[in-house]
């Protein structure tokens, strides 16, 4: 009897589970599609690429920095004391280049940017903007979807090299405060790390950049109802794209890091 | 009048979630013809207009705009027959995020090899068309209802579509608004022998701007007729939506 009264409910959460997967690939094929077809808005790419970049470097700089810090904060005052001080910059650039700068820039991008574009294409769709851009003969995808990947594509790099920079400019400050010096810092991060930790962080970008764009367009397109539908849509896009950002993540780090 | 009609469906079926929407519609609208299709909340006719723009895809039957079954269709391969194609949405769907001067020219510039003078010259005859001089830097946070509906007219006729469909056009507005829209329905038809269908409950509305009616039900059409036929006709659902609409109005 309870597996007879919870089977549709399961069976639900796995169709439902199934109908994202589904329609985020076919979104992603769509995209991919009107990319290498060159059908793109220049305007319209530019003006996410404002949204989701600049407008995005400051917050993601400032949360960096402090991260940083406290993440220094941490390491130094253990470091230091075992006579480890040479090693509190290296730490720090290594933590930011491979782990925090890239998850930062995916999780403020989409706290920030994810949950306005799912509320945006949310509120197209309820009010019918969306049929009017079909009943323009303008494809959705190719007006509201690939400008927001393109951009996305374009600028979670660059706001990952920020965060990167943020970070550690965030920990040299504070390792100023336990007396490392600025020489010391600097040659630890030449001594501990290498260019492809820089790369493999930004190329976690791209796979972070895919997420939140793809999802938050979907989840937007995907709205039913009134404003309580949108909010829903807004939620379920940020959640939705985080999570996926914490599960790539530990992929990502397997496949880029985890020989080296 | 050519013999092809403008838009036609033969045996249209709309199912959605299980539930039948629409039960095998026969329509015909001819050129120059202003079609009215009635019916009360729910009777499935948004759901035929958004068939009839192949905003949506039916489930069986067959749907033909200007010679060519459009059920057949993909999304991609309907998109250019659309702009044959103008519709006015129930509450206009301007784009809120471009003035008024950009949703008529949005179309236009996608579209149509056109200097920006031409442009700017189409979108200001056409909301001339419409009553809306001047008015071209406004947002459509700015405009009152009826003022977006005439936007969203203006959008419509900016492609120089052959047919027109309207979702309620004047539902929402005072009757000094209604009967402006109304008055601009029979004016496009009468000058530019513009085709249009009307999806409305609005019975005085329909009664005065349609050449024939179309009473749909539970998804099914029970009459069709002139406004004059529609109004004598014994059909007990229709003498029961005409009793009701005119008890509404008082």
């Amino acid at each position: 009897m309870w597996l007879d009264e919870e089977s549709p409910r399961r069976q639900g959460a796995l169709q439902a589970s199934l109908e994202f997967v589904g329609a985020l690939g076919l979104l992603l094929f769509a995209s991919l599609r009107g990319i290498l077809q060159a059908r793109i808005e220049l305007r319209e790419t530019l003006h996410q690429m404002a949204f989701i970049g600049a407008a995005s470097a400051p917050i993601v700089a400032l949360t960096s920095a402090f991260t940083g810090a406290v993440v220094t904060l941490y390491s130094a005052s253990l470091l230091v004391d075992v006579g480890g001080g040479g090693f509190v910059g290296g730490a720090i650039a290594l933590a930011m280049t491979r782990e925090l700068a890239p998850i930062l820039t995916g999780i403020m991008v989409t706290a920030r940017c994810g949950s306005a574009i799912a509320a945006q294409l949310g509120t197209m769709k309820i009010t019918e903007q969306i049929d009017a851009l079909r009943a323009l003969a303008v494809s959705p995808v190719q007006y509201l979807v690939i400008p927001r990947v393109l951009a996305s594509l374009a600028m979670f790099p660059m706001l990952c090299m920020s965060a990167n920079a943020a970070g550690v400019l965030g920990g040299w400050a504070v390792a100023q405060a336990f007396g490392v010096a600025t020489n010391t810092f600097l040659q630890s991060i030449r001594l501990l790390t290498e260019p492809f930790d820089l790369i493999g962080g930004l190329l976690k970008t791209l796979v972070f950049a895919l997420i939140v764009s793809l999802v938050s367009c979907q989840q937007g397109l995907g709205t039913r109802g009134g404003a309580a539908g949108v909010g829903h849509a807004t939620t379920r896009a940020v959640v939705l794209s985080m999570v996926l950002i914490f599960a790539a993540n530990y992929f990502l780090a397997d496949l880029l890091f985890a020989e080296r | 009048m050519s013999k092809t009609p403008a838009l036609e469906t033969r045996q249209l079926v709309y199912a959605v979630d299980g539930r039948t929407i629409l039960h095998g519609i026969d329509l015909r609208v001819d050129y120059g013809e202003v079609v009215g299709i009635m019916g009360a909340s729910g009777s499935g006719k948004t759901t035929l207009l958004k068939c009839l723009c192949g905003l949506v895809k039916p489930t069986a039957g067959e749907v033909w705009v200007e010679g060519v079954n459009i059920a057949l269709l993909s999304e991609r391969e309907r998109m250019p027959l659309r702009l044959r194609l103008g519709i006015v949405f129930q509450y206009a769907a301007l784009f809120d995020y471009l003035t008024v001067f950009q949703n008529v020219a949005f179309g236009l510039e996608r579209h149509r090899r056109l200097s920006k003078a031409q442009i700017r010259e189409i979108v200001r005859e056409r909301l001339a068309w419409v009553g809306l001089e001047g008015i071209e830097d406004l947002y459509p946070s700015q405009l009152s209802g009826g003022m977006r509906k005439r936007v969203g007219l203006a959008r419509a006729l900016a492609m120089d579509p052959h047919i027109v469909l309207f979702d309620e056009p004047t539902s929402g507005l005072d009757p000094v608004n209604a009967y402006q829209i109304d008055r601009l329905i029979t004016r496009l038809n009468r000058e530019l022998g513009l085709t249009a269908v009307v999806v409305s409950h609005d019975v005085v509305s329909l009664m005065r701007t349609t050449h024939r009616i179309v009473m749909l039900d539970a998804g099914r059409i029970v009459a069709e007729g002139t406004p004059d036929a529609i109004r004598a006709s014994d059909h007990p659902q229709v003498q029961a939506f005409l009793q009701m609409a005119s008890a509404e109005r008082l």
